[in-house]
């Protein structure tokens, strides 16, 4: 498969999901992929004062935005997590959209 | 002619075992296929069924069985319940004769695999009624189903399902494929005869059964009494034989069968029974909430009977207790967002009444699922019916099959249980289900769900419908027709001969 597979754990959703993002993708991206697939759809749409920020499951830091999944040392279905953060508080977070 | 009573006779006809001269004994009954333990012979040849039934008993009962099924059935035949149901009543039956009907059949050669490869005569007997017994399974459900097909094409699932790649059906196959019909007999029948039919299928068939007739779907109801009247006699195979086991000091080996078979018919009945107990009942017509039914009719009865033999709870028994609460309402969300990949026509079921209801039986059910049935429900009232579809895939637990979830909302608590094992990830929703691909991780290994067949290119995103055998007509859909967030839920919600209006 030409592109990179995910397994997101997106704050507030149900589930697990599977997002297929391109093999350079940045954090920022990965987070921006996901929010157009969930936010709106089993979670409420981005506030106007939130960033999205990705870690590795049960990581407790957040990774950069603009780190890409090679520099993360990520696997093909790589478990993430993406957290809603206030913006203030968020260094070089990522806007959903 | 005087005739002797059953038991003068009963114990020295059924005795059937010879000692062979022309193959051994180990190539008689292969180990793999009989016994992994090695019980001695002499232990397996006391087993003792609590149910003795001649074939002349066995056979006049059955006759009746049949008799009171299908003369309640041919009673109601013009009573057009179908057609003037609740759409939630709808969608239940749907499902249970896709999910339930190849089982049976199924079945029929689990059991016979137990009359071939037991060293015990007394269960060879057992099994073989067994077997007579899933066939009258599988024949009842089918004449059942086949009935509505005129009306649905869901119905046809009841045939076609084990043929299709459907990732329901998956599950399903992947659940009972372990504890039927790929284990030796003495290991097949404590999983499925004690741990599946002792503990599971009432709640299927009795409590099931209960909301049917409450309902007045009486042919339904009469369908699912008979079967479980068999059940609770196959039940009695596995009794005898773990109290072999535990006498020949196999018990750690009987207790870990019994652990890992709980667990895994608890996920598919919680994912299955779960969702059309507490949410496609109609609301009038509820019993009782699927954890009360848990707790009445499994936790009791199953606690007694593992206490009574000897065995302990299983070691996740408060892990156990947590899942009641949540994992059937988690998957009763994905069922509805992932409709179109299954042949029943869900409904949402979280109407005013309905979120009420909820919270009463599962307090916190508002500010967890609630939440995400709050950004469905604004969606389908904006008319934003695309947003009620999510365009990415689900994740699925590579032990269950379902997807892998957890607790949504203010209180989000989702895990992954991974496991890297020669270059793959495999991914868990619990410890519990880690655990059992760790008991053996050869037998898992090499299953993929449907997401690892897509995500290894074994089937292309563009044709997964075809891959799962779903034609367009068969794809569900919003059994309400998103009615629900303007309107009470449709239909004749306890009224089956329609005398409300019908949703059409």
């Amino acid at each position: 498969m030409s592109q990179f597979p995910l397994v997101c754990s997106f704050e507030g959703d149900y589930g697990l999901k599977v997002l297929f993002v391109s093999r350079d993708a940045t954090m920022a991206e990965v987070a921006r992929t996901a929010a157009e697939a969930l936010a709106g759809v089993v979670v409420p749409e981005l506030g106007a004062n939130e960033v999205l920020r990705v870690r590795q499951a049960g990581a407790k830091n957040f990774l950069r935005p603009e780190l890409t999944l090679q520099e993360a040392g990520f696997i093909e279905m790589e478990t993430i997590e993406i957290l809603r953060q206030p913006a203030a508080t968020a260094v070089n977070g990522a806007r959903a959209s | 002619m005087p005739l002797l009573k059953t038991e003068e006779w009963y114990d020295i006809a059924r005795d059937t075992n010879w000692t062979p001269r022309y193959v051994t004994e180990q190539q008689l009954f292969p180990p793999e296929l009989t016994d992994r333990f090695g019980v001695p012979l002499a232990a397996m040849e006391g087993f003792d069924e609590p149910y003795k039934v001649t074939y002349r008993e066995y056979v006049r009962t059955q006759r009746e069985k049949d008799m009171g099924a299908y003369s309640v059935k041919a009673a109601l035949a013009r009573s057009k319940l179908y057609e003037n149901a609740d759409p939630g009543w709808r969608a239940l039956l749907q499902l249970h004769f896709g999910a339930a009907s190849f089982l049976e059949y199924n079945s029929i050669s689990a059991f016979a695999r137990m009359t071939r490869f037991s060293r015990a005569p007394g269960m060879r007997n057992m099994a073989t009624f067994g077997s007579l017994d899933e066939t009258r399974h599988s024949q009842i459900h089918l004449y059942f189903a086949y009935e509505h097909l005129i009306r649905s094409r869901s119905f046809d699932w009841a045939h076609k399902a084990p043929r299709s790649n459907n990732w329901v059906i998956i599950s399903e196959r992947h659940t009972f494929d372990d504890i039927e019909h790929t284990r030796d007999a003495v290991s097949a029948a404590i999983m499925t005869n004690f741990a599946f039919e002792t503990a599971f299928t009432n709640l299927q068939f009795v409590a099931l059964s209960a909301d049917a007739a409450n309902y007045g779907d009486f042919s339904f109801s009469t369908m699912l009494q008979t079967i479980q009247s068999d059940e609770a006699r196959h039940a009695q195979i596995g009794e005898p034989l773990l109290r072999i086991l535990i006498d020949s000091g196999f018990k750690a080996e009987a207790q870990k069968l019994v652990d890992i078979s709980f667990w895994r018919c608890w996920k598919q009945f919680s994912a299955l029974s779960g969702i059309c107990m507490d949410y496609y009942t109609p609301l009038e017509n509820r019993e009782y909430s699927f954890k009360e039914f848990m707790h009445e009719w499994v936790i009791d009865q199953f606690m007694t009977k593992i206490f009574d033999i000897g065995l302990e709870k299983p070691w996740y028994w408060d892990l156990f207790l947590e899942d009641i609460d949540v994992f059937h309402h988690a998957q009763h969300i994905g069922v509805y967002l992932y409709r179109a990949t299954e042949w029943w026509h869900p409904v949402a079921a979280t109407g005013p009444a309905e979120r009420e209801w909820l919270e009463t039986k599962y307090p916190g059910w508002g500010v967890t699922f609630g939440k995400v049935w709050d950004v469905i429900a604004q969606n389908v009232a904006s008319g934003r019916h695309e947003r009620t579809q999510p365009s990415c895939l689900p994740m699925l637990c590579n032990m269950h099959g379902f997807e892998l979830t957890g607790v949504p909302g203010a209180k989000w608590n989702v895990k992954d249980y991974t496991l890297d094992r020669a270059g793959r990830r495999y991914h868990f929703q619990s410890s519990v289900d880690k655990w059992i691909f760790e008991q053996e991780p050869e037998r898992y290994a090499g299953h993929l769900s449907l997401i690892d067949r897509v995500v290894q290119g074994v089937v292309s995103l563009d044709k997964v419908f075809d891959y799962m055998h779903m034609a367009p007509e068969e794809r569900g859909t919003d059994g309400q027709q998103y009615r629900w967030t303007q309107e009470p839920r449709g239909g004749s919600a306890g009224d089956p001969l329609g005398r409300r209006r019908s949703a059409g």
